[in-house]
Parts: C-alpha cells; structure tokens; sequence
C-alpha cells in the first residue's frame, strides 16, 4: 500500500459562519473570506505537502470550487508549486473534474505540462466531480457522464497522439487542430485514476482499467472493488491493489491519545464539508434514475448516512472519532494502531493498494500537522508498502 | 388514456381527450399531470392533444435529441402527423417556450398560439434574473413561488409507484438537459416572435413567483397584436391551480379564432 498524503486547503475561520448559515459551499458569500489569511493558510497548506517528499510520502491534490472547505481551486496550479518543490514524490491530481471543464485539450496541455516539470511524476485523475460542483460551474448535470467520456478520450488522445494535429467532432466537443506541447514524458499517459462510490463506476473503471478510488466510505467501497475485480476477471485479467485507493483521515502520534486527538481535529472537516444547501445536493441527471426514485421515496427529510461495519447508520456531521473509525473514515492511535488498522481494513477490502492520507483537514496546527506526516512517513508507510493483497500478506508472516 | 406515437424516430406518449377543435398542450417542466382536472376541463370544448416531452412520462429522449429547437421540429412533425388544421398551439412554462420556438417556424396549422407563463426569452440585462432559477432554491421555496397555494400543488412522492418515480426524475433530466444552460431560456428567440402570425394569447397567474407580469408584458411588446390577461389565485401554473377559470379563459380565446 502507497501512501498520498492530501488536504483539501480548505479555509476553516469561516466554518462557524458557514454552519450557522447551513451551507458551506455555493452559496455562502466570500465576505466571510478574509483574503490576507487566505495568503498565509496557503503557504502554510503547501509547506506540509512539500514536507511528504522529504519522509517518502507521494502527495495527492484535489480542487473544490465556492466553498469554505476547499482553497484549491485549480489541481494544476497548486500541483505546478508542489512540482518545484519536490524531487521524489509522485503527484497525484485527483483530479480535473473534466465534464465540468469546457476545454479538454487545455486540461491535457496542463497535464503534459507538469508531467515535464517533474520528470514524469505526475498521475491523473479524471474525476466526475461532487454534485456541488456543478453550480459554480454552471454545468449541465443532464448527460453528465456522456460529457465526462467524451472529454475522458479526448484527453487520452490528445496526451498521447505525437503526430498532430487531428481533429475532433464530437456531442460536446469540437476541434479543427488538436496538437499539444509539451507531450507528456510518461507515453501513452500518465497512469490514469477515476473516483466514485457506486458498484457501475467499479465496472466502468475495469473497462478501462484505471485506478478507482473512492473517499471516507468504507461501506461503500468493498462492493466497489469487489465489482472492479470481478469485471476484470471478466476480461480476462487479475486486478491487483495497484487499481484500488482509498481515501481516510489518518492521525498519528507518540501516543494513542495523541493519535487520536489529531484525527479528532482532523475529523472536522468531515463534520463540515458536508453541510451544502438543498439544492445544489442532487442537481436533475447527477444521479441515477434508480438512485433518485430511492430518493424521492424516502421522503424530503431523509439525510444520507454512511453505515458502520455492523450495519449501523452514522451521522457524519456529529460522528465521534470512535464512529468514524467503526465506518473505516479514521485510522487514528499509535504507529502500530494505524498499520494495525490499515492491516486489517485492507483484509477486509480484498486488497488496497493506495492510501489517500487525509492529514489536515484545517484546524489541525501546522506543529502537528508536520509531526503527523513525519510520524506517518517515519513509521507507518514503510510498513504499509510491504502490503500486498491481503493472501501475500498473509503468506509473509 | 394515452397512447404512443413515433415521430421523426421519436417515440412519444401522448394524452389525448375531448371533441371540437385541436389543441395541442406543451407541458410545463414539472411534467403533463394528466390526472389533475386541467385536462378534463380544456377536454370539455376542445379536442385536447397533450405529448409527454422526449424524457418525460413515457416518451423516450434519444441521444440525438438536446435542444428546445429538436423540441419545436419534432411537434412541428406531430401536427403534420395527425393533420392538425385551424389548431390551438398551447403551452405553460417550460411548454410555453417550446411553442413560441415552433410559432416562430410555422404556423400553418395553427389558428391561434396561446402561452401561459412561457420562459424562454431574455429581456433584462446580464445581472437581471428574469426567470427565478428554480434549481438554487429548495423545493419548499420553489413550491411558495409556484403556486398561490402551495398545498394544492403537493404530491407525496414516497406514495407514487417506482415507474412514475422513475418517469418524474428522468423528466427532471431532461429538463436540465433542455433548459440548464443558458437558463431556460433562448438568448435569440425573443428576435424571432415578430414572426408569429397568428392571434396569441398570454395568460398570467396573478401570484407566479417563476416569471413576473413583467416578463410577461415584454413577450407581448415582441409579438404582433398579442393580449393578455392574468388569472387570480394562481401561480405558474394556472391550468392545474385555477383549472375551470383556465379553461374558461381558453375557450373565450379560442371562440374568438
């Protein structure tokens, strides 16, 4: 298991005004954003990835757009300041929300671009993107994923045709002259990732064979992969843990106490990030038919939980560190707590090859943010890359 | 009872009821509701023609299928169809647009156009709103501002079978993928409506909080010799809240013609 670490810069003094408001994102005004503030959170924020590279860690960058949760409004520019100042880390953009982006050539040339600058270190996402996404950029959410696979091999095409230009007359998009440079040094790509939460995009990724990931859902995640391995198996090859990631807040420390406070204060930005209003949810064609009849019938107070291992429904916004472990969204404790629970969660999982490393979530102090990547990068990850499928690691010991 | 028909590759379901003169009913965005008194009423003087929207009820929306334009071919297609002459070309909203895009192409067939609360123009300026953008609301706000009495407009939807679930919701796509973007409107189509000519009507609920009686007043500046009239303790939706008014306010119209 490799180990991403990422945080979503988000800007946490107007967290309190935005929960009083009942919304975070979209529609909660930036006078509540002092920009100066702003300034120093960033460099703060980007001093912590650059830190990954220094004790093994690869880095991971997402981007989110109006909302106190998520500074990073571009993967590629906050990846570009990460790119100079590393030399080891792989750099994963996870990722460009593609059919939320009205040029996709422009969203390869910016891939290629940092593939050169880090001398082929760079992975990409390419995301379909939270439902709130859609609004602040004024998406269509109807025929999303048709937009999203159209832009998806438009993408792939043009990072690695090297003998443009060709032309591209599609549903969505239309091109005379696609022919970029830089072209990337990883050919035909760099390795490519795609994110859901549902068993359609497990199968839709082993189509492709892309890594998968999928984000503080342990529930959700196993009849993910479970339904990767089987549509691989289907065609006729063995999808490893290399394909699967999974995305957990992680707080380590000396003690378990003080593991476990990090991840309490970690665990914040889960309490937060969810609160979004009503409409901006479940934007007309987001989600399946299927998934919006269950909807309509649950009833308009129905909110959405994640469950425990044992089946339990739990509240994201108020869960304890205790419940967040129980839905495998915290691995917290010691050094040997969290490889301990690593250890156990990819036996349950079938295998897991990717650990987003979820280690600021914004109130976390830059002291202890620093100490829990150097802990995690000293102690824990080193061990975790000795895991393979859970069968290997059995057969090890 | 519905029936289906294929137009131009299209299979749509369509209501149909009543005697006397054709009128062909555009639905608004939240769907045809057939089993509300409207159709019943407009059915009790007119031969009422009413297609599910490609994506709505039971019609199919192909893959090829996306604009308000394809909307105004494919009924153009439908009353040639069914041979429609001296019809009524009706719609409500999201309906409404939809039959000023087909009047501005063609109204051989049509007597007389008649728009209750259409969306689909663009009169203000680039930070006017002319039409609340019912997708940033939630659904309790866009229900006060839809009806005059939002209860009348309730539906418990937890009580609905998954087949018309399932309807309602890919409506509701098709919808976005019809009106997202520019917001359900036609940044051209008000250049256009110089070309209707036949007699329109414009019918207003006095309490629309969608589109005001201001944007109604601008469709009836653009469009030669139109009138119009509001209704009382209606909203957007004046055929389904004030059904007998409604009808009555049609018939008078269409007696006119």
């Amino acid at each position: 298991m490799r180990t991403w670490y990422f945080s979503e810069m988000a800007y946490h003094p107007a967290w309190d005004k935005g929960l009083a408001r009942g919304s975070l994102r979209v529609n909660f005004p930036s006078e509540n954003l002092d920009p100066q503030e702003a300034g120093t959170l960033l460099n703060r924020y980007l001093d912590e990835f650059a830190l990954c590279d220094d004790v093994g860690l690869d880095i991971m960058v997402n981007e989110h757009h109006s909302t106190a949760t998520c500074m990073t409004v571009s993967v590629p520019m906050a990846l570009a300041v990460i790119a100079r100042e590393t030399t080891k880390a792989r750099l994963l953009s996870l990722g460009n929300p593609i059919a939320n982006r009205p040029d996709p050539v422009r969203v390869a040339e910016e891939m290629a671009w940092l593939d050169c600058l880090s001398g082929g270190r760079i992975e990409m996402g390419l995301v379909k993107g939270a439902p709130y996404e859609i609004a602040p950029a004024n998406s269509n959410p109807g025929r999303l994923m048709r937009r999203y696979w159209e832009a998806h091999d438009l993408i792939i095409k043009a990072l690695s045709t090297t003998t443009g230009p060709f032309s591209w007359e599609g549903e969505f998009y239309q091109y005379r002259a696609v022919n970029i440079w830089p072209r990337p040094i990883q050919q035909p790509t760099p390795p490519i990732w795609m994110t859901g939460m549902s068993v359609e995009t497990g199968i839709m990724a082993a189509e492709k064979g892309h890594v998968v990931g999928t984000l503080l859902s342990g529930g959700l995640a196993k009849p993910m992969y479970d339904a990767y391995r089987k549509r691989a198996r289907e065609r006729g090859w063995e999808a490893g843990p290399d394909r699967m990631a999974y995305a957990a807040i992680v707080g380590v420390g000396n003690t378990r106490e003080e593991g476990l406070r990090r991840a309490d204060i970690i665990a914040d930005y889960v309490r937060t990030a969810p609160v979004v209003a009503e409409p901006f949810t479940n934007p007309p064609g987001y989600n399946s038919i299927g998934a919006n009849v269950a909807m309509l019938k649950a009833g308009p107070r129905a909110h959405r939980m994640v469950t425990d291992r044992n089946g339990v429904p739990i509240d994201h916004r108020t869960a304890t560190v205790g419940q967040f472990m129980d839905t495998d969204t915290v691995f917290a404790g010691t050094p040997d707590d969290v490889f301990n629970q690593l250890k156990a969660f990819n036996t349950r999982m079938g295998g897991v090859g990717h650990l987003l490393f979820f280690g600021q979530g914004g109130l976390l102090t830059h002291q202890d943010a620093k100490e829990n990547i150097a802990l995690f990068g000293k102690e824990v990850a080193p061990r975790l890359l000795e895991l393979g499928a859970p069968e290997e690691a059995a057969a090890a010991e | 009872m519905s029936r289906h028909v294929t137009i131009s590759g299209v299979s749509l379901e369509i209501e149909e009821k009543g005697q006397g003169r054709p009128l062909l009913f555009l639905h608004p965005g939240e769907g045809l509701q057939p089993n509300r008194p409207w159709l019943d009423a407009l059915a009790r003087n007119h031969h009422v023609i009413a297609p599910h929207h490609p994506g709505f009820g039971g019609s199919a929306l192909p893959d090829w299928i996306g604009t308000v334009d394809d909307l105004a071919y494919l009924y153009l297609d439908l009353a040639a169809e069914l041979k429609l002459e001296n019809a009524v070309l009706a719609g409500n909203c999201f309906g409404g647009w939809i039959a000023a895009e087909m009047a501005v192409r063609n109204t051989a067939r049509f007597a007389g156009l008649l728009l209750a609360a259409p969306l689909g123009i663009k009169v203000g300026g680039v930070l006017d709103r002319d039409i609340t953008d019912m997708h940033a609301i939630p659904r309790s706000a866009f229900m006060r501002l839809a009806w005059a009495d939002p209860a009348k407009g309730e539906i418990d939807y937890t009580k609905l079978p998954d087949t018309e679930l399932a309807g309602i919701a890919r409506g509701r796509e098709a919808l976005a993928v019809f009106g997202w973007k520019p917001y359900m409107h036609n940044p051209r189509l008000k250049h256009w409506l110089h070309r209707i000519d036949i007699p329109t009507h414009l019918i207003w609920g006095e309490q629309d909080g969608i589109v005001s009686t201001a944007y109604g007043e601008a469709w009836k500046a653009e469009i030669p010799s139109a009138t119009m009239e509001t209704i009382p303790d209606a909203g957007h939706y004046p055929h389904w809240e004030q059904p007998d008014l409604f009808a009555a306010r049609v018939r008078a119209f269409t007696d006119r013609l």
